[in-house]
């Protein structure tokens, strides 16, 4: 009889990093938080920002990925599963390895989408709150890859950290933090029963407040699988758009049928997650336009990632187009 | 005892990327998915009331799955009624020993496609024991000639374009055939003819099977089975005890409901038996093997599926009626096709190898694989939860199970 079956390391590595450190790439709460500096958001309120650190490690993921390939030349599948904890020890990853490599202008770009999305938020009107250093990551990944029994007491932490908010309602950059909140941790945690909310659905409320924008030509809507099925979020985004002036086109399989980005698989199979992610693009691309635009952190990551070398096409969050707004 | 699974990963992960960069299963699957979304559009439109018949018949499969032994015994009291013989086999080896023993050795066995008989293993196993079996489905067969499995349920041998299927004929036939679709067709049609009115034994699966009667109910484009299971003098049914439902009514509305997300407005043919042929023109004289088979066997399979009926987390994965859609959507099929899959295929496929073939080994690097987005079960005339499934095996093969 099987008793345990020994997996990929990168499970447990990620595993393991979000219950030490509160992030699955083990990034320092300051590191996450940095963002913030000169906002002076404060630490309680009605309504809690919340990251999740995500679009803030979207960088590393992906020079993880690369850094971990490209020491067995011989096949990037089987560095990833076999020789993963030669560059990585038990412990977490060797985050200042990680960190020089990342290039200034990915990291800048990431980084500083949370800040953008705040902004957004605050030209709308809103008031929040954030937690700063002490804000921890959803375990969206626990929950995805089956770590359930520390799931069960990840988020007892996790929810620790939203209550000394004081927070009623959480506004989610991240769908997949959304969908933990809304569905897992009401089943997890005690009396955990805030309002959960995206991004997207507060923009949509106040959208006849937005600014024209200057975005010229079309765009198409990647739905984020999450957004799009889970929570049902796909005319927001549409609405959205048609209140700052910009067009949309419609992509082939859109809405609740619309095509995975490929990034949920890309820690395991880097190369078939990046063709998936690459069939995406064109499809996307079908719509007739090349501007391609999203909101969720791992959809950009892995749509990115699957443009062709040269590929002029342009992939942006949904919170990048509309602080270009904010800024004019 | 802990088994190592890194490198069936590997292995797997580079099976993936090899399939990722075929570019036969790009273009087959490519035509393939436009057609499928094409036609079922089409079709649904012609038949609107079959999403509302697909809610009806989800109702119907629940309460069929929750009491499987109820209807397996009264199934097979109605296949004994009707003069046929009805056998129950707990797992796969006894699955095997019971065609063995009707059939025996030395036999021409003519073969529909069946999921099940690739899940056993079947036409292997009755080779080894000194038969000649034929797979009488086009793609089968093709996939017979050239020792592959199944690269999708329904079309088997979708990654395999003219060109390569002129060539396999051309050598097993002994002649130059062209590659030409419509004189590929043909050689086979020829070929097989003989095949059937010479076999001894005649293998089905069904799509569904009504309890009170004893109907199984075989749905097929290709007239084949109509052959395979008409001319030899016996006739062995193997189907699962998942395709159970309790009435003949109850059979018809689970039949429409799948050819329909299979792309079928109605299909070429819908096959009913329930016994042997039988005629009474003689003085009224009930006599057996009048045109079609003498004997009539079912044998009734389990090998796992009554576990998965009684767990809540995963009973709902018996109500798959094997139409295919979820496959097409899935964007980790559209770029390897059965690739992703150990006998069954894509996310349900990976619910049904850890239960009934090949257990949690062989499904843990497909569960893995899984992009859990969600878009079967959007297809699914069944709302078969798929990512669900796929969660609790992720977390079955990190705590143990």
């Amino acid at each position: 009889m099987v008793e345990g079956m020994k997996m990929p390391a990168v499970l447990d590595i990620l595993s393991d990093n979000i219950i030490k450190y509160g992030n699955p790439l083990a990034l320092k709460g300051p590191q996450v938080a940095a963002w913030a500096k000169g906002l002076d958001l404060p630490v309680k309120g009605d309504l809690l920002f919340y990251t999740g650190g995500e679009y803030q490690l979207l960088p590393f993921i992906d020079t993880l990925v690369k850094t971990i390939t490209h020491i067995d030349t011989g096949s990037k599948a089987f560095s990833m599963m076999m020789g993963v904890r030669k560059v990585i020890n038990k412990t977490g990853i060797n985050a200042e390895k990680i960190y020089a490599s990342v290039l200034a202008k990915d990291k800048d770009r990431y980084n500083s989408i949370c800040f953008k999305a705040a902004k957004v938020l605050q030209g709308l009107g809103y008031e929040f709150c954030y937690s700063g250093n002490e804000e921890l990551y959803s375990g969206a990944l626990l929950y995805e890859l089956g770590y359930m029994e520390d799931m069960k007491d990840y988020v007892q932490k996790v929810a620790g950290v939203i209550k000394e908010s004081g927070a009623k309602t959480i506004v989610c950059l991240s769908p997949h933090a959304a969908e933990v909140f809304k569905f897992v941790y009401p089943k997890l945690v005690e009396g955990f029963d805030l309002e959960i909310r995206t991004f997207v659905e507060l923009v949509w409320e106040r959208r006849d407040k937005l600014a024209k924008s200057q975005t010229t030509g079309a765009v198409v809507i990647h739905d984020s699988c999450r957004l799009a099925r889970e929570l049902g979020i796909h005319q927001e985004l549409r609405d959205i758009l048609e209140s700052v002036g910009v067009e949309v086109k419609e992509a082939p399989q859109n809405r609740e049928w619309t095509s995975c980005c490929g990034g949920p698989i890309k820690m395991l199979f880097p190369e078939l997650s990046h063709v998936i992610g690459s069939r995406r693009v064109d499809e996307l691309k079908a719509s007739g336009t090349d501007h391609i635009l999203t909101s969720c952190p791992y959809c950009l990551s892995a749509l990115e990632g699957g443009l062709a070398k040269n590929d002029p096409a342009i992939v942006e969050d949904l919170i990048e187009l509309l602080y270009r707004g904010v800024k004019a | 005892m802990t088994v190592d699974l890194r490198k069936d990963f590997v292995t797997y992960a580079k099976s993936l990327n090899k399939a990722s960069e075929d570019p036969n299963i790009r273009t087959a699957i490519g035509r393939a998915v436009t057609s499928y979304r094409e036609t079922v559009a089409e079709t649904l439109e012609r038949f609107p009331h079959t999403p509302a018949l697909a809610l009806e018949v989800q109702e119907i499969k629940r309460q069929s799955i929750a009491n499987l032994d109820q209807l397996l015994e009264q199934a097979m009291a109605s296949v004994e009624r009707n003069k046929g013989k009805a056998f129950y086999a707990k797992d796969h080896e006894t699955a095997l020993e019971l065609a063995l023993s009707i059939i025996g050795t030395g036999k021409t066995v003519v073969k529909g496609k069946s999921m099940l008989g690739e899940e056993l293993h079947l036409r292997e196993y009755l080779e080894e024991k000194g038969n000649e079996v034929w797979e009488t489905d086009l793609g089968e067969f093709i996939l017979q000639l050239r020792k592959e499995r199944p690269m999708h349920i329904l079309s088997p041998s979708i990654h395999v374009p003219r060109e390569q299927v002129a060539e396999v004929f051309s050598k097993f036939f002994g002649k130059e055939v062209p590659p030409d679709i419509a004189e590929e067709v043909k050689v086979v049609r020829e070929f097989m003819r003989e095949k059937y009115f010479t076999a001894d034994v005649g293998i089905s699966g069904a799509n569904v099977v009504a309890a009170d009667t004893g109907a199984m109910v075989i749905i097929e484009n290709e007239g084949n089975v109509r052959l395979a299971t008409g001319a030899p003098p016996v006739h062995i049914v193997m189907v699962g005890i998942e395709k159970l439902v309790p009435t003949f009514q109850d059979a018809m509305k689970v039949a429409e409901v799948t050819w329909r997300y299979a792309q079928y407005g109605v299909p070429g043919y819908v096959n009913i038996v329930s016994g042997p042929s039988k005629t009474g023109d003689i003085e009224k004289v009930t006599t057996y093997g009048a045109h079609g088979p003498k004997e009539f066997y079912v044998i009734f399979v389990d090998n796992g599926r009554s576990d998965m009926a009684k767990d809540e987390k995963f009973s709902q994965a018996l109500h798959c009626l094997r139409c295919g859609g979820c496959m097409y959507e899935c964007p980790v099929f559209q770029v390897t096709a059965g690739h992703f899959g150990h006998i069954y295929m894509g996310g349900i496929g990976t619910i049904w190898t850890a239960f009934v073939s090949g257990g949690m080994e062989k499904a843990a690097p497909l569960i893995h694989s899984c992009l859990r987005c969600g878009r079967c079960v959007e297809r699914c005339p069944m709302s078969i939860e798929v990512p669900a499934m796929v969660g609790e095996l992720r977390k079955r093969v990190i705590y143990g199970e």
